[in-house]
């Protein structure tokens, strides 16, 4: 059994991952809190599932799940926080909130308030005790994959180094001739792509969403974020697994009814001890002024 | 006036109380995305002490206040040494626990909910509301704002200058509990009946957004945005089912014409024909 | 006036109608009836108050086209309350205050009837639930609330032993919504209750599994399920949330019956995991059968279908039934008790309705007759349903009442 719940950890470890990078790569460049990331997630999975449905493949879907979400996300940047770029943080804050309600609004109206099925997708594997699904493998090797390419562009490309040196210091980017506007559009293009993926991915593997699907996991993923450190990519990856496991092994040993509790906790411990996050980098004691 | 139109004010003035409560935190540079969960301390308090022990209610939201003022203050300790965002986390996490607390309370119901209040008038709620809004009008006019805003503008320089951040900082986090305990109170015997679910991470963000759409500059910004908040969504039942995108639509125009929130100085001084002296 | 004219006859029809029927009743009579309706049409159960309010227009149509209510117009305001308490709250405050409705059918949620029906009570008008079963609800509320629900407690006794022989099931393991106060009190009080009085041994009775509301993953509560090797499970969550719970047990190869309460009464959740038997107990279901049923369906389905906002293969659901029978009620009690619907008798004619109710015997429903009993929950007949492939098939029949009773 312990074995099974380490898989069942890792799989939910991998969905926070990719939903804390996506917020991540947000709030660690302009330290703002995007709240309808949670909602792209959940508009790629609806793309996903209906395209899945009407017979198209799963790259098909994919891609039109990531499309889907970065055009949404365009949309916000512009409307939503490109205008409100210099009021204090919590103001594009809160609009992101409002396209969060419509996105909900939206997707309640066109697939329902009802949750929406598609039969279980791809295959099943026992491997002695432990059970596991194609599409399972697939999130977590696409976890692994999408970290390393979002770090790998945020590392070692100039458009990354670009992101990098706004997250630093805007200004001083700006004066090295960093369109900052630009690289902006950038991190909520990828920040909503990713989103759109894992909307995908997951959508399939549990086969069943509503509009509310990003409700509750993304205030989970916002604390997964925290822990693993807000500037640091890889830090989700590590967090991710971490809050899984927790979250598993919790139920596991007789705790489901604790279960929020414990993560919520473990969240404020871990701000508290390491401000910084697990892996380091950002600088919680010292965050921009709301 | 009817009771449909009296109850709506009611809910007014127990936002406004929420929205005040994260006004006074916000006045020294943080902000509460958990003051529900102080909301949900009050209202769960007042209401085992009228229900249980029979205490008169004013007494009990008295107690309920002092009560979550301290938890408040314990809570603001180690809490204020993150910043920004971060102490935002910090007070959602810490909203996710006290629901979950609750939710496990089973003494008070648990998820099956706290009932047996007695039913409170429109009036008494803004007895509290109104009340409380004079002190925090008359709060802003005195040296001790004249210190939160210092504190709010830069830290580092009010530190510098003599003035004690941290006792600030908790003073206000403390202060804002109480009143959201206030508000909690008052909800639960508005309402004669509370769960967990009412006092989650919606509602902390409700507060916050009752401030930013009202104004965040001056305490009747939060009067403003809590009537707004209440009465928009009534206004808007004719769309039926695009009811609460229209809404979101409307947030999102709000701030981008008044990313200040709709009151602030210059609108209250146009309004009440002051002269600029102040 | 243009709209007068045009209507002419039919309004010389009413005009005739009323004329007669005050001059049989001796009574003067409103030209328009006016109940009202609160209904979640936004928010997270936006498709039940859609459906809700397709069948409410449904109801008022049919009942113009046959003439009325004694000769009135009948005229149902449906408000929207976005499953919030407040809201519910309020909307009921605005029927009954601003819009001088007789009576008002809903709220559905138990947590918006936990805090209207005190309301209902303050403002002296009867609010019906369609959909709470959360226990002892409008008990608290009396005189003026009622549910056509039928408490779970009562349900579970027909439901459990039908389970137990169907299944030859000794051991069970339970797994509830701790976030929805139906389902954790059904999950944590009911069913143990009533599984112990069955000789069932809760293979978890000291660690019952829990998971919230919106959870996505359960996979960790299902490998635990699957751990403890039980004969059946008992889900007791609302069928959206079973859904998932299902299709995980699916998945890691749990195919074990599933027992629980009204909640997973839906056509969504036989899709979840064909392969699963679930029992469960339900007063209405779509593929019902029966002269009443079946011609409800019939005329609901396509208009429910063509409703922009609601799925192309939506299916009349149990709460539709409800309500649809609550306002049916209404209008049997303004029939037969003297109504009058103006407004100087207002006070007098709420009272007429909650009196008829209290006492209402043999109401003709859609799954049989209905009555109320003393907690002002519904005497009806309910049947233990078994989905399976894809259908509903009923096994039992059951009655909320002592034998004997009329709605038996």
């Amino acid at each position: 059994m312990l074995i099974q719940q380490l898989v069942n950890g890792l799989t939910l470890g991998a969905v926070y991952t990719l939903l804390a990078l996506s917020f991540s790569l947000v709030m660690g460049i302009l330290g703002i809190l995007n709240l309808a990331i949670a909602e792209l997630f959940m508009i790629g999975g609806y793309l996903g599932f209906t395209l899945i449905q009407a017979g198209f493949p799963l790259p098909v879907a994919v891609l039109a799940g990531m499309t889907g979400a970065a055009v949404i996300a365009i949309v916000i940047e512009k409307v939503g926080y490109q205008p409100l770029r210099d009021a204090p943080l919590v103001t594009p804050m809160l609009s992101t909130l409002g396209f969060s309600i419509i996105l909900q609004n939206i997707a309640t109206n066109i697939w329902g308030s009802d949750p929406l099925q598609l039969p279980i997708y791809g295959d099943q594997y026992t491997l002695g005790p432990v059970n596991i699904g194609e599409m399972q493998l697939l999130v977590l090797g696409a976890t692994v994959v999408l970290v390393a390419l979002v770090a790998y562009i945020v590392q070692k490309t100039p458009m990354g180094r670009a992101l990098r040196a706004v997250a630093e210091n805007r200004e001083v980017a700006r004066i090295l001739g960093v369109s900052a506007d630009r690289l902006t559009m950038l991190a909520f293009i990828l920040s909503g792509s990713l989103a759109g993926v894992a909307g995908v991915l997951i959508a399939l593997h549990y086969g069943a969403i509503t509009p509310y699907l990003g409700v509750e996991i993304g205030l989970k993923a916002i604390a997964v974020m925290v822990i693993g450190g807000t500037r640091q990519i890889w830090g989700a990856l590590v967090a991710g697994p971490l809050i899984g496991i927790a979250e598993v092994l919790t139920v596991a040993y007789g705790g489901s009814q604790v279960r929020d509790f414990v993560v919520y906790g473990f969240m404020i411990l871990i701000l508290l001890l390491r401000p910084q996050g697990l892996l380091g980098g950002a600088r919680s004691d010292q965050g921009q002024r709301v | 006036m009817s009771t449909y139109y009296a109850s709506l004010l009611a809910e007014s003035g127990i936002l406004l109380l929420g929205a005040l409560s994260v006004y006074i935190i916000l006045a020294t540079g943080q902000l509460s995305l958990g003051n529900g969960a102080f909301m949900g301390i009050g209202a769960y308090l007042s209401s085992y002490l009228t229900v249980a022990l029979n205490v008169p209610l004013t007494l009990a939201l008295v107690i309920s206040a002092i009560a979550a003022g301290i938890i408040g203050a314990i809570v603001a300790f180690p809490a204020l040494r993150l910043k920004g965002i971060y102490l935002a986390m910090a007070t959602v996490g810490f909203g996710e626990m006290v629901r979950s607390f609750f939710l496990n309370f089973d003494t008070m119901g648990g998820s099956g909910g706290y009932r047996g209040m007695q039913h409170i008038s429109v009036g008494y709620v803004w007895l509290w509301a109104g009340g409380i809004l004079i002190a925090v009008m008359l709060l802003e006019r005195s040296r001790v704002w004249l210190e939160m805003q210092a504190v709010h503008d830069d830290e580092t320089a009010a530190g510098l200058i003599g003035l004690n951040t941290v006792v600030t900082k908790i003073s206000a986090f403390a202060a804002g509990a109480a009143v959201a305990a206030i508000s909690g109170g008052l909800f639960a015997h508005h309402n004669v009946y509370i769960e967990p679910a009412n006092f989650g991470f919606e509602r902390s963000v409700d507060f916050v957004l009752a401030v930013i759409l009202g104004g965040s500059t001056v305490a009747p910004g939060s009067l403003v945005g809590s009537l707004l908040l209440v009465f928009l969504p009534e206004f808007l039942r004719p769309i039926a089912d695009w009811r609460l995108a229209a809404f979101g639509s409307l947030l999102v125009l709000v701030l981008l014409v008044r990313r200040q929130g709709i009151l602030d100085r210059s609108l209250i001084r146009m309004l009440t024909f002051r002269r600029a002296a102040a | 006036m243009s709209r007068i004219k045009s209507n002419l006859p039919r309004v010389l029809g009413t005009v005739a109608a009323v004329t007669l029927s005050a001059m049989i009743g001796g009574q003067a009579v409103a030209q328009e009836i006016a109940i009202g309706a609160v209904v979640p049409s936004s928010g997270p159960f936006a498709e039940w108050g859609r459906s809700n309010t397709v069948t409410l227009k449904m109801l008022e149509q049919q009942t113009n086209d046959a003439g009325g209510i004694n000769g009135a117009k009948l005229k149902i305001t449906i408000l929207d309350d976005a499953a919030k308490p407040a809201q519910a709250a309020s909307s009921l405050r605005k029927l009954a205050g601003d819009e001088k409705v007789l009576a008002v059918a809903g709220p559905l949620t138990s947590s918006a009837a936990e805090v209207t029906f005190p309301v209902a009570n303050e403002m002296k008008v009867v609010s019906t639930s369609q959909a709470s079963s959360k226990p002892g609800v409008a008990k608290l509320n009396r005189p003026w609330a009622f549910r056509n629900t039928i408490d779970e407690g009562v349900l579970a006794k027909t439901t459990v032993p039908f389970y137990k022989k169907a299944f030859n099931i000794k051991t069970v393991a339970v797994i509830f919504d701790a976030k929805d106060a139906t389902a954790s009190t059904v999950g944590k009080v009911i069913m143990p209750a009533v599984l112990k009085a069955n000789d069932i041994i809760i293979a978890n009775e000291n660690d019952l599994l829990s998971f919230n509301t919106g959870d996505l993953d359960v996979s960790a509560q299902v490998t635990k399920l699957k751990a403890l090797n039980p004969d059946g499970v008992v889900v007791s969550a609302d069928y959206s949330q079973a859904i998932t719970v299902l299709r995980e047990m699916k998945r890691q190869g749990l195919i074990k019956p599933v027992v629980g309460a009204t909640q997973l009464i839906s056509s969504a959740i036989l899709k979840a995991a064909p392969e699963i038997p679930v029992i469960a107990p339900a007063t209405f279901y779509a593929t019902m059968t029966g002269p009443a049923p079946e011609k409800f369906t019939a005329t609901l389905t396509p208009l429910l279908r063509k409703e922009s906002g609601l799925p192309k293969d939506i299916e009349p659901s149990m709460y539709d039934a409800n309500i649809y029978e609550i306002v049916s009620m209404y209008i049997d009690a303004i029939k037969k008790t003297g109504v009058t619907g103006k407004p100087a008798d207002l006070e007098a004619d709420r009272t007429k309705i909650r009196d008829h109710l209290a006492k209402l015997e043999g109401f003709a429903g859609l799954g049989g007759p209905i009555g109320f009993n003393d907690d002002g929950d519904a005497i009806k007949a309910f049947y233990v349903l078994q989905g399976q492939n894809g259908a509903w098939d009923t096994k039992v029949k059951g009655c909320s009442s002592a034998p004997g009773h009329p709605a038996c």
